[in-house]
């Protein structure tokens, strides 16, 4: 799509390796466009492919209008690409997708259906995976409970990429490292309203997932931080404060361990100048926790984030 | 920029200062505004081939061999150019030479003085935003290179490089010097993976464009292939020839290596988790608790089952809590780093669109 036309609709499809999918992709890109029939655009990300894929998109672009090509100028990762398909995308709806013919393209129309009945963001659910069990489904079954209870999103697979956006949602967000996996809980810190939508999964055709059990630490990490950012960012003193409480309730259980009666308690008798030393390390860290949370609302302040409009900021809806 | 003061010159230069001193303030006279408020020369400016940026750090700099030289071959590639030359802190000799240089140049030749020395790092900064060329090439402030290099370095650019860095090779420097710097720059190699032999050269040229896009600032300019590279831009590495050492040869001192020890931790850590804190904190940390609670495992079930004494006197217990404690410590930190990046992500973009084919 050439620029000046108004597009209302951008699919994104972040690309690594994945030449031989490509053109069966497109093709099916194609038919699901069709039966939407709205004026959109197919961007490409190229995450710097080193199998030949930027040819094939390029050809890809040759016959269709409709496609555009991002090339990066060397690997940035997934989360990376998508924030560059957002930043490309001039459609009011912006759809992304894996190239790897996992998601399916057929579900776009229903996607679209939910975004017009007013939602911000609509997460793709792979109800039925056809990924391994143990290395893939529950690792991933088991970060989505984690991410859902401490994020309070009721997502129930946040990492499929098949998802709709509004445009005015993906302006607001900015996302890297590899955050795309929590784009849901962002999305929520955003005031979006966030929708699932059960689609279907099928098995890897070509090429080898990009995946393993390796990023599970890294996932948990992550989330620790996603917990912050999308909770919260403007009060991150409350979540320092949080975890104060959590120790200075183990300080308390020790406190009590070392002061009760140990003639009434054979166990603790044992253990008395053991919890003590417990109880004070542990109010260290309370205090150190509440001090860098401290130092937390100091970099939120210095910052200047929070000078910036709120109606630039989150999404809103005015009557 | 500070102003070039009279005063401060020789004596027995004074009657040369005037005249080439005008002349260099009247071609900086534009350029110095936006120096002091604007940031960068806009790219229109960049109206010249080379620019050639020397920092100098010594009185005793040879800058006239260094103009000279690399005028010459410049001038036999048919490159327009001209030279910055940055002055740190330093006057003597080289500075007289330079007003002379000046005064014979005209517009081709400026310079930029401090009063203070600030580091290589600033001189190339200052030096780029006065900066006229499409191409910023630095050099040392002797003849350490081949001149005749001049030749491949920029064709390597018009082959469609954005950086070329040096490798001085065979090196004619002290034997253990070799060594050391062999060292370094394989235990950089090992720590950000990428295959540059030789970061402590400075014959570097550089496009316009990458100073524009890289900050530089502290010892950045020893990694600047590094970062350059991190950012995507194509870094080239071409081997030159090495003509004389001039720094000190044998072992630095202590402080050195400590520093050096600190740059290639802070490059590590800035390469790899500029925004993503919490893995390097947090693995960090994790560790530091895992290893103090599986310390604590054990003595505690010491203490179930034997009769021994109390663990608050037994040293490795203490060790242990003390890992804990400062394993949670270290995670925290990991967190305030999140939230510094967070705040700060609408200005960092993580990536770099080489092209996008509409």
């Amino acid at each position: 799509m050439k620029s000046g036309t108004p597009v209302d609709l951008s699919i994104v499809v972040p690309i690594f390796n994945e030449a031989p999918n490509l053109r069966l992709l497109h093709a099916e890109l194609a038919t699901a466009l069709e039966r939407v029939g709205r004026p959109c655009e197919i961007i490409y990300v190229d995450d710097r492919s080193t199998d030949g894929s930027l040819e094939v998109l390029l050809e890809l672009r040759a016959a269709d209008a409709r496609v555009r090509v991002v090339h990066f100028r060397r690997n940035f990762g997934q989360t990376a690409a998508l924030a560059a398909g957002f930043e490309q995308a001039r459609g009011h709806v912006v759809v992304t997708l894996d190239g790897d013919l996992q998601n399916d393209p057929g579900d776009i129309p229903a996607l679209l259906a939910e975004i017009d009945l007013g939602c911000d963001v609509v997460a793709g659910w792979r109800k039925q995976r056809h990924d391994g069990l143990v290395l893939r489904r529950i690792p991933s079954w088991l970060a989505n409970r984690l991410i859902s209870l401490a994020t309070g999103t009721r997502v129930h697979d946040t990492g499929c990429t098949l998802k709709a956006f509004r445009k005015d949602l993906v302006e607001r967000l900015v996302i890297y490292s590899e955050q795309h996996r929590f784009l849901p809980a962002l999305a929520m810190g955003s005031g979006a309203r966030v929708r699932e939508l059960a689609v279907n999964h099928r098995p890897r055709r070509f090429g080898k997932s990009k995946y393993g059990i390796g990023r599970a630490s890294r996932v948990l990490l992550d989330l620790l931080a996603i917990l912050m950012i999308a909770r919260f960012s403007h009060r991150p003193l409350h979540y320092f404060g949080l975890i104060s409480l959590f120790f200075t309730g183990g300080a308390i259980v020790f406190l009590f361990m070392s002061t009760v009666n140990y003639h009434t308690f054979e166990l603790v008798k044992k253990w008395w100048q053991f919890s003590l030393f417990i109880f004070f390390m542990l109010l260290l860290l309370v205090l150190y926790f509440v001090l860098l949370g401290l130092l937390s609302e100091l970099a939120v302040t210095a910052s200047g984030m929070h000078r910036r409009r709120v109606l630039d900021r989150l999404v809103s809806r005015s009557h | 920029m500070s102003e070039t003061n009279p005063q401060d010159l020789p004596p027995a230069r004074e009657e040369l200062a005037p005249k080439p001193l005008a002349a260099a303030r009247a071609a900086l006279d534009p350029l110095a505004v936006s120096a002091s408020g604007a940031r960068l020369a806009p790219p229109h400016l960049a109206t010249l081939d080379v620019t050639v940026l020397v920092p100098i750090t010594s009185p005793r700099a040879e800058v006239r061999d260094v103009v000279v030289a690399l005028g010459r071959e410049l001038e036999r590639e048919g490159r327009s150019h001209e030279f910055v030359l940055v002055f740190d802190g330093v006057r003597g000799k080289a500075w007289s030479d330079a007003l002379e240089l000046a005064a014979q140049h005209g517009d081709k030749l400026r310079m930029i003085s401090f009063e203070n020395p600030f580091g290589e790092s600033v001189c190339l900064s200052a030096g780029f935003e006065i900066s006229r060329g499409r191409v910023i090439l630095t050099s040392p402030q002797y003849v350490q290179i081949d001149p005749l290099e001049l030749a491949p370095v920029l064709a390597a650019i018009d082959a469609g490089a954005d950086f070329v860095t040096p490798w001085r090779h065979p090196r004619v420097d002290a034997r253990l010097n070799r060594v050391q710097s062999a060292c370094f720059n394989w235990l950089i190699r090992q720590i950000i993976r990428m295959q540059f032999h030789d970061l402590n050269c400075y014959f570097r040229a550089i496009r316009r464009e990458v100073l524009a896009e890289v900050a530089v600032y502290g010892d950045m300019y020893r990694f600047l292939p590094v970062i350059a590279h991190r950012q995507g831009f194509r870094v080239v590495e071409v081997p030159v020839r090495h003509l004389k050492e001039w720094g000190q040869s044998g072992f630095f001192g202590l402080g050195v290596y400590v520093r050096r020890f600190l740059d290639v931790l802070g490059v590590m850590f800035l390469t790899k988790f500029t925004l993503k804190p919490l893995r390097f904190f947090g693995s960090v940390g994790a560790l530091c608790s895992f290893l103090g609670l599986a310390i604590l495992a054990v003595v505690s079930y010491q203490r179930l089952t034997g009769d021994n004494e109390g663990l608050y006197g037994r040293p490795v217990f203490l060790l242990a809590v003390m890992l804990l404690v400062v394993g949670v410590q270290i995670i925290g930190f990991g967190l305030v780093g999140e939230i510094i990046i967070y705040t700060q992500a609408r200005h960092l973009r993580e990536y770099r669109i080489e092209r996008v084919y509409e």
